[in-house]
C-alpha cells in the first residue's frame, strides 16, 4: 500500500525563511537544533521503514563530525570540503557495515549498529590525535563567498538549506520506485516475494542505510561547526535513543511524522530545560501514551481522524 | 603474567560469570519465548538492588523478609506489563522494543527522582576472604555466584520438567501450532515474562552488597547481558551459562593482560564478531 | 529656566517627602541573576546541586544589596548540563541569549573548551569550578575565576610532602579513562619524575570506563607491580570506595589518595568496611577552619536533612565574593568586575583568609588562593593529616 501522499506545505518554507528577520539569536539557536535533530530524524526513518531499526546512528553522526573536524582542523581543508569528505564516509562506511549485518533481521541488525556506534565513539577517545577524551576544540566555520559564517543569522542559513534538502530528498525517495520497493522488504515474506522478481534486495538495503549514513555524517559535520567543537560524549547511545523517540511519537512515514516528533520534542526539551530526570520522564510518557493509542505516531493522528469523519457508504 | 596471577584472574573472571549469567537469563528466556527484547531489563536489575537498599537498609526489614517481598513485586510487575503492554502490540516488534525503552526511561527517572543520585550502598552481609592457595576470593561474591548457579538449575528444572515449561517451549518453538494444540499461550506469555523479571531483579538483588546502587546502574547490565545472550544465542539457557563464564574469564584475563580499556574494546568486538560470523550464537538454531 | 528648575525642585520634594513617609516596596529590587551551569541529574549531581545550595545560603545571608543606587537580589537560575559539552554550550546559549544572565557557576573542566569561546565573545563573568589549569585560567579568559584549587595546587605544592611524610615511594594511578583521569595521569608522572632524586617511581596506570564498579581483574594487574600508594583522583566517592573495598579484598595494604571534595568518611566506610583505612583526600577538612565553616553545616543540615555536599562552602564565598566585587565596582559589567575581584581578597572565607594568585604559572590572576587541608582515613574517621596554605604563583 502506497503511502498516503502527505506535501510539505510551501507554509512551512516560508516560515522557515522568514524565521532568522523575526526571530531573536536564541530562538535562532533552538531552529537550528531543531533543524538538524529533524534531518537525523527523517534519515533514520528512511531506515526504519524498511524494517531495520539503527540504535547507533549518533555513531555516524559521531563518525561524520569527526571527519569534518579532522580535514578542517588536524589538514587545514575547507570545512566545505570537511562536509563532503564526512558524507562520503559515511556512506562508504555504512555501505560495508549493512553488507555485513543488513541479513540479520531484528535485534541483531540493532546490536551491531550500536556496537559499531561504541568502537567510533572509544577510538575517537583512545587516540589523542582525534582529541582523545576532551576533544577537539576551535573547529572553523565555513564561508560562503567571503563571508564567514560566525552569527547565529548567518549559520542559520546553512542548517537549513542542508536540512531542507536532506529532508525533501527522503521525503521524495519513499514516493519513487526505490522507495517502494523499500517497503517491501520490510517483512521476510515481503523480502523473499521481491528477490522473486529479480530485485537485489541486498544491494537495495545497502544502499537505503548507506544513504541515511551519509546525511547524518554531512549534517554531523555541520553539528560539530555549530558547536565548535566536537568530543566522544555528545553523539553517545543516548542520542540514538533520543532519535528513535523522536521517529516514534512522530510516526515514521512521510514527510510529517518525522519532522513533527523531531521538531515537537526538541522544542519541548528546550524549555523543560532546568529539568533532567523531569525531562526523561515526559518524553517517555508521552512515548508510552503515544504507542499505546496511536502506534502509528502522531502524524498518523489527522489519517486516523480522516478515516473517523469520512462517511461510509451502506449504513 | 606469572601463574599465581593468572589464577586469580581466572578466578575473578569464574565468579564474575556467574554473576553476568544470573543478571542475563531473564532477558535471554523472555526473548527466547516471545521474541521480545525487554530493554527495561537493566532497570529490573536496579529496582532489585535499589529496593534491597530500601527495604533492608532505610526500613530495617529482615533479609528474609526483603528479598522474597522483591521477588514477588516483580513477578506482579512482570504480569502486569505483559498484560498491558506486551499483548496490547503483539506482533509489532518496533513498537514492542520501544515501549520497553519507554518503559525503561520512565522506571529510570522516576527513580533518579525519588532516589535522588548519591551512591547508596548495602553493607556487606558476608564478610571475609576464602583463601585457596594464592588465590583470593572474597566470600559474599562466592555466595551470589553459587546462589546464581543454584537459580540456573531451578530454571533448568522449570523449563525441561514441569508442563508449564513445556508449554513455554511449544510456543517458543511454533506458537500457533501451541495454540491449536490447545496451550494457553496468554497465561504461559504471562509466567515467563513474570519469570523473566524476577531473574532480572534477583540479579540486582544479589549484587547490592557487593558494588554500590545508584539509579543509572541498569545500563551497565543490560549491555553486559545483550553482549551475552548474543554470544551464547537468543533463547539458549546454556548458551547464556557457557558464554557469560566465557566473557568472564575473557574480560578478566584481558584486563590483566592488555588493560581494562582494551579489554573493555575486545568483549564489544567478540560480540560483533559473533553476530557477523554465527548470529545464532554458540548454542542458538538457525531460524 | 528659573520656572522649570523650581518646578522640578518642587517635584523631587514631594517624592523625597512621599518616599519618606510610605514604606519602600518589596517590589523595588530587581533580580541579580546568578546562572548554575552543572550537573543537576546524572552520577556527577552531587556537585551541581552542592552550588545550589552555596547560592542559596549566600543569598539569605547577603539579602538585598546596593550597586549604584539600585537595589537587588540574587536569584538563580539553574541549569542542568549533566556535565556534557553539548548541553552546557546550550545552556550557555541560553543563559546569554534568552534569559539575560551575565554571571555563573559553570562546572566542569571538560566542558570548558567548548563554552570557552562563547564566554569570550560575550564577555559572560565565569566562576569556574573545576581543577585542570592553564587551558581554562589564563589571560586570554579575564572573565574566567577558578573558585576551587587547580590540579596544579594540589598535585605540584601538596603532593611530595604527603609522599615524604607517609615514606610513599612507588606510586600508582587508578581512575576514568576521560580526559580528567588522562591529564590526571600525565601530573603524577611529571611529579613522580621531579621526586627521582628521593626514590619516588610511577609504576603503572590503569584507565576504567567512568560507570565500572568491577575493578578487581584492573586492580590485580596494578598491584602487581607493589604501589606504596594508588591514586584514585577524578573518580566519584562510590568509585573510590569500590577501589578501596575491592583491592583490600585482593590483599592490598596501602594508601589510597583522591583530591574530590565530596567524599564522605561514612560513605566510604559503608562501602569498604574497615578497608576504608589509609584513604588520603585533599580538600577534605577533618576538623572545621572556621566558625563559618561550622555555622553553614549546622544550616545546611537543618536546611536539606543531609550532610554538607562538597561544593557547598566555595560556592557559598564565591557568590559573597563576587557580589562584593561589583558593589566595590560599582557596576555589573563582568569585565570591570573582573579586575576589581582579581585585586581583592575576602577574609571570610570559610577555609579561611583567601586571595587571587596564579600570575605566573597562569598568565593571570585567576587562581583562588586559600588554605588547603589532607585527611586520612583512621578508624573510619577523617583525621587530620597536613594543612597548608593553596599558594601558586
Amino acid at each position: 500500500m502506497r503511502p498516503v501522499h502527505q506535501s510539505p506545505a510551501p507554509w512551512l518554507l516560508v516560515v522557515l525563511l522568514a524565521l532568522p528577520f523575526v526571530a531573536s539569536n536564541y530562538w535562532l539557536h533552538v531552529a537550528i537544533v531543531v533543524l538538524m535533530n529533524i534531518t537525523y530524524t527523517v534519515a533514520l526513518c528512511a531506515v526504519l521503514r524498511m524494517g531495520y531499526l539503527s540504535l547507533g546512528h549518533a555513531g555516524f553522526i559521531a563518525l561524520g563530525a569527526y571527519t569534518s573536524v579532522v580535514c578542517s582542523v588536524r589538514f587545514g581543508l575547507s570545512p566545505w570540503f570537511g562536509m563532503v569528505a564526512a558524507a562520503a564516509l559515511c556512506g562508504v562506511v555504512a555501505w560495508g557495515l549493512g553488507a555485513l549485518t543488513l541479513r540479520l533481521r531484528g535485534i541483531y541488525f540493532s546490536l551491531a549498529v550500536f556496537a559499531f556506534g561504541e568502537i567510533v565513539v572509544a577510538i575517537a577517545r583512545a587516540f589523542d590525535w582525534l582529541g582523545g577524551p576532551s576533544g577537539i576544540a576551535n573547529v572553523p566555520r565555513p564561508s560562503f563567498f567571503g563571508i564567514k559564517l560566525d552569527t547565529h543569522f548567518s549559520f542559520y542559513w546553512l542548517a537549513m538549506a542542508l536540512a531542507v534538502l536532506l529532508v525533501t530528498f527522503f521525503a521524495r525517495l519513499e514516493q519513487t520506485r526505490f522507495g517502494a520497493t523499500l517497503l517491501t522488504l520490510k517483512t521476510e515474506p515481503g523480502e523473499r516475494l521481491a528477490e522473486s522478481v529479480g530485485v537485489n534486495t541486498a544491494a537495495h538495503k545497502a544502499a537505503c542505510f548507506a544513504m541515511s549514513c551519509a546525511a547524518v555524517g554531512a549534517m554531523g559535520a555541520v553539528h560539530s561547526m555549530y558547536l565548535l567543537f566536537v568530543n566522544p560524549q555528545v553523539f553517545s547511545f543516548l542520542m540514538s535513543t533520543d532519535l528513535v523517540i523522536y521517529a516514534m511519537i512522530g510516526g515514521t512515514t512521510g514527510f510529517w511524522g518525522p519532522v513533527l516528533g523531531a521538531g515537537a520534542l526538541t522544542a519541548l526539551g528546550e524549555q523543560l530545560f532546568s529539568v533532567g530526570y523531569w525531562k526523561t520522564l515526559v518524553y517517555a510518557l508521552i512515548l508510552m501514551g503515544v504507542i499505546l493509542v496511536v502506534p502509528g505516531g502522531l502524524s498518523a493522528v489527522s489519517a486516523l481522524w480522516k478515516r473517523e469523519m469520512t462517511p461510509r457508504g451502506g449504513r | 603474567m606469572s601463574l599465581a596471577l593468572f589464577l586469580q584472574a581466572l578466578s575473578i573472571g569464574i565468579v564474575n560469570g556467574a554473576l553476568y549469567i544470573l543478571t542475563a537469563l531473564g532477558l535471554t528466556l523472555i526473548y527466547g519465548i516471545l521474541h521480545i527484547v525487554n530493554f527495561a531489563h537493566g532497570e529490573l536489575y536496579m529496582l532489585g538492588a535499589m529496593l534491597v537498599y530500601l527495604l533492608f537498609v532505610a526500613f530495617e526489614w529482615p533479609l528474609w523478609a526483603a528479598v522474597p517481598v522483591i521477588v514477588l513485586l516483580s513477578v506482579l510487575a512482570g504480569f502486569a506489563v505483559e498484560r498491558t503492554i506486551f499483548r496490547r502490540l503483539r506482533g509489532q516488534w518496533l513498537q514492542l522494543l520501544v515501549a520497553t525503552v519507554g518503559v525503561s526511561l520512565i522506571v529510570q527517572s522516576v527513580s533518579w527522582i525519588a532516589f535522588g543520585a548519591q551512591e547508596k550502598t548495602v553493607p556487606s552481609v558476608l564478610e571475609g576472604v576464602l583463601l585457596l592457595g594464592t588465590v583470593r576470593i572474597p566470600i559474599e561474591r562466592l555466595a551470589a555466584a553459587a546462589i546464581a548457579m543454584l537459580l540456573v538449575a531451578l530454571l533448568y528444572l522449570v523449563v525441561y520438567r514441569t508442563r508449564t515449561g513445556l508449554a513455554m517451549r511449544a510456543i517458543e518453538e511454533d506458537e500457533e501450532t501451541a495454540r491449536m494444540l490447545g496451550v494457553d499461550t496468554d497465561r504461559v506469555a504471562g509466567v515467563s515474562v513474570a519469570l523473566g523479571f524476577a531473574l532480572a531483579a534477583m540479579g540486582g538483588i544479589f549484587v547490592a552488597p557487593i558494588y554500590s546502587i545508584n539509579p543509572g546502574m541498569g545500563l551497565d547490565a543490560i549491555l553486559m547481558s545483550f553482549i551475552i545472550i548474543i554470544v551464547g544465542g537468543l533463547g539458549s539457557i546454556t548458551g547464556t551459562v557457557l558464554a557469560g563464564f566465557l566473557i568472564g574469564i575473557i574480560q578478566a584475563i584481558g584486563s590483566l593482560a592488555l588493560g581494562a580499556e582494551a579489554a573493555h574494546i575486545l568483549v564489544f568486538v567478540a560480540m560483533i564478531a559473533m553476530l557477523v560470523f554465527r548470529p545464532q550464537g554458540l548454542m542458538g538454531r538457525v531460524r | 529656566m528659573k520656572s522649570m528648575n523650581r518646578r522640578n525642585a518642587v517635584r523631587s520634594l514631594a517624592a523625597a517627602g512621599v518616599s519618606a513617609a510610605l514604606p519602600m516596596p518589596a517590589l523595588a529590587q530587581e533580580a541579580f541573576k546568578i546562572g548554575n551551569l552543572s550537573p543537576l541529574s546524572g552520577p556527577a549531581a552531587a556537585f551541581g546541586i552542592g552550588i545550589n545550595r552555596g547560592i542559596e545560603l549566600a543569598a539569605e545571608d547577603i539579602g538585598v544589596f546596593e550597586v549604584a543606587g539600585k537595589r537587588y537580589k540574587i536569584e538563580m537560575v539553574p541549569y542542568d548540563t549533566s556535565l556534557d559539552p553539548g548541553k552546557t554550550v546550550a545552556a550557555l546559549n541560553r543563559a546569554v541569549l534568552n534569559d539575560n544572565v551575565r554571571y555563573g557557576f559553570i562546572l566542569g573542566a571538560a566542558v570548558h573548551g567548548a563554552v570557552l569561546p562563547i564566554i569570550r565573545q560575550n564577555g559572560f563573568f565565569d566562576i569556574f569550578m573545576g581543577a585542570a589549569g592553564k587551558e581554562v585560567t589564563n589571560a586570554e579568559n579575564p572573565t574566567v575565576f577558578r573558585f576551587m584549587a587547580s590540579s596544579d595546587q594540589l598535585y605540584y605544592t601538596f603532593t611530595p610532602d604527603i609522599y615524604r611524610k607517609l615514606n610513599i615511594k612507588r606510586v600508582a594511578f587508578m581512575g576514568p579513562n576521560n580526559d580528567l583521569g588522562r591529564s590526571d595521569v600525565k601530573v603524577l608522572k611529571d611529579i613522580a619524575a621531579g621526586l627521582k632524586g628521593e626514590g619516588v617511581e610511577f609504576v603503572g596506570e590503569e584507565l576504567v570506563e567512568l560507570t565500572s564498579k568491577d575493578f578487581q581483574a584492573a586492580l590485580l594487574r596494578l598491584l602487581a607491580k607493589k604501589p606504596d600508594a594508588i591514586d584514585t583522583n577524578a573518580s566519584p566517592t562510590g568509585t573510590v570506595g569500590l577501589i578501596a573495598k575491592q583491592a583490600r579484598e585482593l590483599g592490598y595494604k596501602g594508601y589510597f589518595i583522591s583530591s574530590t571534595a565530596v567524599l564522605e568518611a561514612k560513605a566510604l566506610v559503608n562501602v569498604a568496611g574497615k578497608g576504608a583505612d589509609g584513604i588520603i583526600a585533599y580538600r577534605i577538612w577533618s576538623s572545621s577552619p572556621s566558625p563559618l565553616y561550622d555555622q553553614i553545616a549546622d544550616r545546611h543540615l537543618k536546611k536539606y536533612k543531609e550532610p554538607t555536599l562538597g561544593t557547598v562552602w566555595e560556592a557559598y564565598a564565591a557568590t559573597r565574593w563576587v557580589v562584593e566585587a561589583i558593589q566595590k565596582a560599582g557596576t555589573f559589567e563582568t569585565r570591570k568586575v573582573a579586575e576589581v575581584l582579581a585585586q581583592s581578597t575576602f577574609a571570610s572565607h570559610p577555609y579561611g583568609p583567601a586571595t587571587w594568585g596564579g600570575e605566573k604559572t597562569y598568565g593571570a590572576r585567576r587562581q583562588i588562593q586559600t588554605p588547603l587541608p589532607a585527611s586520612i582515613i583512621k578508624d573510619g574517621n577523617w583525621t587530620p593529616l597536613e594543612v597548608r596554605m593553596g599558594k601558586l604563583d
